[in-house]
């Protein structure tokens, strides 16, 4: 076997890429650690709704909630013998996700890291459903939904999504909610293995010291060639505009949280290009609401915020905004102080944004992502993250180095609009 | 890790590896945990790093750490035990990686020094400014902590069991305590902390070690005097079980049962008693996770975690609220399980591997290995991961079973959902 190597010598870090016989693309990046960690994903999230394979008549509609479900599922064998247990044979330690375009298989060893890599892949190329088991899952699951219910966090990050976005499916809750997941039957969780989890939709992450024979051996022993199969995904049209200005819900709460998001449409992009753009998405957000700028300074001290403060460019497939998140005595005041500081960007943006500052900012969104190479899982789960996005981890670093502020002005310009603004806040009872 | 004693006082323990592209930097100060001091060594950090001397602002302070390549830092509020620990925990790329040849650490070493000792004052104080709006910070925080409803709930157990102890008063203090504190106070609360409090210092990375040993020494210079001696206050016996019930405009209800461990970091059993927290609720093949959660469904979480200083044990869960007696009476059984000696070969062998792993990867884990460390030294536990291991693999089920029956319940602590 091929493997092709990659390296960036500047910040010293290398992968080895081979696709397996069975069509899964692998990426093995080597690292001095003791901790093992491999990530096993399937591009399927809680936005494929509507979906068919090319061999499939008809598009099917499946149950909101049905990728986490899914996700929860897979953890159960034919043999009766839980995964988590087959893991504790050896050790590791294991987990998953769900999120928005993506269900993703983990786990972490110091130690038989071969015997649990097989598992890994064993256990999410096997799916088992019953009705019995179906069942079960419900209430496990209704109370994880139960408890999300009362988390303030989630609630004021997933209303912002339901402002923002009108018909994009990204505005539906990961895990469903207890009604929808009632209707999930193991047919239709086996319909959505059997579009979702094929090889050429997959891929898997390792990082640890290993290396991509030792992993392609384990692929040989689990994985079959698999006829490919081509996936459609129906999403609905979303306008450019957002869908609510404002969403606001009651809950125990100490005082009001905020979530203000501003809609990018400049989507779906990928490659260099998604890169790029999270590059400068990263170094706008850092440069106007960063605990060392103007902004978060003079609103510290005027108690309109706390040092919970925070913002970040989310995106994902097929959707993206930025999110400015927070607590605030008052969540009014604090939107318009967002809309005024950014207009005061629109006007000014070359006096307001020195040469001298970009560098800095530069170097600093650089540094966060030069120090991400420092945990097997950090890089396990990025690199998967930007894959699925056609973008590589490795190059991330010197396109952040490489972005010159007349991009990042264009970038600026064309997104952070009045208009793109919405706001979800969760207000005391 | 290797420790080295800079003064009676104070140690620094540095772990050198050049396997991050990070150096991680905590300071510890532990003081006894005490109703009258609590709330002024919380509001610490929160108003030494609002500005110094040198960097006499938030946004100076900030601009700096920008400088060094985005270097970081927190200050962090624990308790261990009977004791409050202020920490300062900070982290910076190494040097190799800037783009120019710069010193990211010593410039990260000299800004603490300026934010812990060389304090933004006027006329002998704080800045009125910089004190009035942490307090009101600190007490919005306080009052936060109800957000997290799962942290919540063990919060509430905690103090409910614990309301007669020292370990009962809150490490962040009180909104009473809080609302009394002026420039003034803070300041000589300041100079006590300083004058009294252990110190122990963590670095994780690659450094020239006598540069920093130097400079750590140099930061610490005016400080003399001698450790607190502490002895931690362990309750063992339980007279009846406190039920406590409260009700708030949630959906899930949140139950907490505190149980009095009788096993403390400071035992030479604690790590039987690890052991059996990790087979109890301490992982997914857990007691507690294979059957409250698995078996009869009642439940996403279902989870056991010990204060190791104080010898407590914590099982919290999320659950409908009809479901109470039955998610109670199963984490009873499964408890008396154990005590009874019913441990299968395989969940004893899996709760070995678990910790095992957990021991092994701590060394990738700067901040978690830092932390562990420094809870072992303050209970003169000499432990290093591998020694920790060690111990794990010569337990018997006999030693499992045998700590088990020193658990007993104390309080039942429910927060019930209802719809108002």
């Amino acid at each position: 076997m091929n493997y092709t190597l990659k390296e960036n010598k500047k910040i010293n870090e290398k992968y080895y890429y081979f696709k397996h016989k069975s069509g899964l693309d692998v990426f093995v990046i080597p690292k001095d650690l003791g901790t093992y960690y491999s990530v096993f994903g399937t591009k399927y999230g809680s936005i494929d709704r509507t979906f068919k394979k090319d061999t499939d008549k008809e598009f099917i509609t499946v149950p909101d909630g049905i990728a986490h479900f899914l996700e929860h599922k897979l953890f159960e064998n034919e043999d009766g013998v839980d995964t988590f247990s087959r893991y504790a044979e050896y050790g590791a330690s294991a987990n998953a996700y769900t999120s928005s375009d993506k269900t993703a298989y983990l786990f972490s060893c110091t130690e038989n890291f071969k015997e649990s890599l097989e598992i890994l892949l064993d256990f999410v190329s096997h799916p088992y459903f019953t009705k019995q088991t179906v069942d079960k899952e419900q209430g496990i699951i209704s109370q994880e939904i139960r408890m999300y219910e009362d988390n303030p966090n989630w609630r004021v990050y997933f209303n912002l999504l339901r402002a923002l976005y009108h018909n994009h499916t990204v505005r539906i809750d990961t895990a469903g909610t207890v009604e929808s997941i009632s209707k999930i039957t193991p047919e239709i969780l086996y319909d959505c293995y059997n579009t979702f989890y094929n090889p050429g939709n997959m891929v898997l992450c390792v990082s640890g010291k290993t290396t991509p024979e030792e992993v392609e051996a384990v692929c040989d022993k689990v994985l079959k060639e698999c006829v490919p199969v081509k996936i459609e995904r129906k999403y609905e049209d979303e306008p450019a505009t957002v869908c609510q200005k404002n969403i606001t819900e009651k809950l125990e709460v100490a005082f009001p949280l905020f979530s203000i998001g501003i809609k990018d449409n400049d989507v779906p992009l990928s490659g260099k290009a998604l890169m790029k753009k999270q590059a400068e998405h990263d170094i706008i957000l850092e440069k106007i609401f960063s605990k060392s700028g103007d902004f978060y300074n003079r609103l510290y001290n005027e108690g309109l915020i706390n040092n919970k403060f925070s913002c970040g460019y989310e995106r994902g497939i097929s959707f993206a905004f930025a999110d400015i998140s927070g607590e605030s005595r008052d969540p009014e005041k604090l939107l318009s102080e967002v809309e005024k500081e950014l207009s005061g960007y629109i006007e000014n943006f070359d006096l307001l944004f020195s040469d001298e500052d970009f560098e800095t900012v530069k170097r600093v969104v650089y540094s966060k992502n030069v120090q991400e190479w420092g945990s097997t899982e950090d890089i396990a789960n990025i690199f998967m993250d930007f894959y699925f996005m056609d973008g590589d981890m490795l190059d991330y670093p010197d396109i952040v180095a490489s972005i010159t502020k007349q991009e990042v002005k264009e970038c600026f310009m064309n997104t952070y609009k009045k208009d793109a603004i919405a706001m979800s806040v969760i207000l005391p009872r | 890790m290797i420790r080295e004693k800079i003064s009676d006082r104070i140690s620094l323990n540095i772990s050198q590896t050049d396997k991050f592209k990070t150096n991680f930097l905590s300071i510890f100060f532990s003081v006894p945990l005490e109703y009258e001091n609590a709330t002024e060594y919380a509001l610490l950090p929160k108003v030494l790093l609002r500005g110094s001397g040198n960097y006499p602002d938030m946004k100076s302070i900030n601009r700096r750490m920008d400088q060094l390549y985005g270097a970081n830092m927190s200050g962090v509020v624990l308790k261990r035990g009977e004791r409050q620990v202020i920490g300062f925990m900070s982290g910076c790329l190494c040097n190799k990686y800037a783009f120019e040849k710069i010193d990211i650490l010593k410039g990260l070493t000299d800004l603490i020094n300026d934010l812990l000792f060389n304090p933004n004052l006027c006329n002998g104080a704080f800045l009125q400014s910089y004190v009035e709006s942490e307090k009101k910070n600190h007490i919005d925080y306080i009052k936060s902590l109800k957000n997290n409803k799962n942290q919540y709930a063990v919060q509430r157990c905690r103090e409910e069991m614990c309301k007669n102890e020292a370990y009962g008063i809150s490490e962040y203090g009180s909104i009473e305590q809080t609302e009394k504190v002026t420039p003034e106070s803070l300041y000589r609360a300041y100079k006590n902390f300083i004058s009294v409090a252990d110190i122990d210092v963590f670095f994780v990375g690659k450094c020239d070690k006598d540069v920093l040993t130097d400079d750590i020494k140099k930061m610490f210079s005016s400080l003399t005097g001698s450790r607190i001696s502490f002895k931690p206050q362990i309750i063992t016996s339980v007279s009846g079980v406190n039920t406590v019930t409260e009700e708030m405009n949630i959906n899930q209800g949140k139950l907490t049962l505190g149980f009095r461990s009788g096993t403390t970091i400071y035992d030479e059993d604690y790590s039987a008693f690890s052991l059996f927290n990790e087979i109890f609720g301490g992982s997914p093949s857990s007691k507690l996770f294979m059957n409250v959660r698995e078996k009869l469904s009642l439940c996403y979480y279902c989870s056991s975690s010990p204060e190791a200083h104080k010898g407590l044990l914590f099982v919290a869960s999320g659950i409908e609220v009809e479901n109470k007696e039955k998610a109670q009476q199963e984490i009873l059984n499964q408890l008396e399980e154990i005590q009874n000696g019913n441990i299968t070969d395989t969940e004893f062998d899996s709760a070995v591997k678990s910790l095992i792993n957990a021991y092994s990867e701590l060394d990738d884990d700067p901040y978690s290995l830092s932390l562990w460390y420094y809870g072992r030294f303050l209970a003169g536990n000499t432990d290093t991961p591998e020694t920790a291991i060690q111990k794990i693999m010569s337990l018997t089920k006999e030693d499992v079973i045998k700590v088990s029956r020193n658990v007993v319940l104390d309080t039942v602590y429910f927060l019930k959902g209802v719809n108002v």
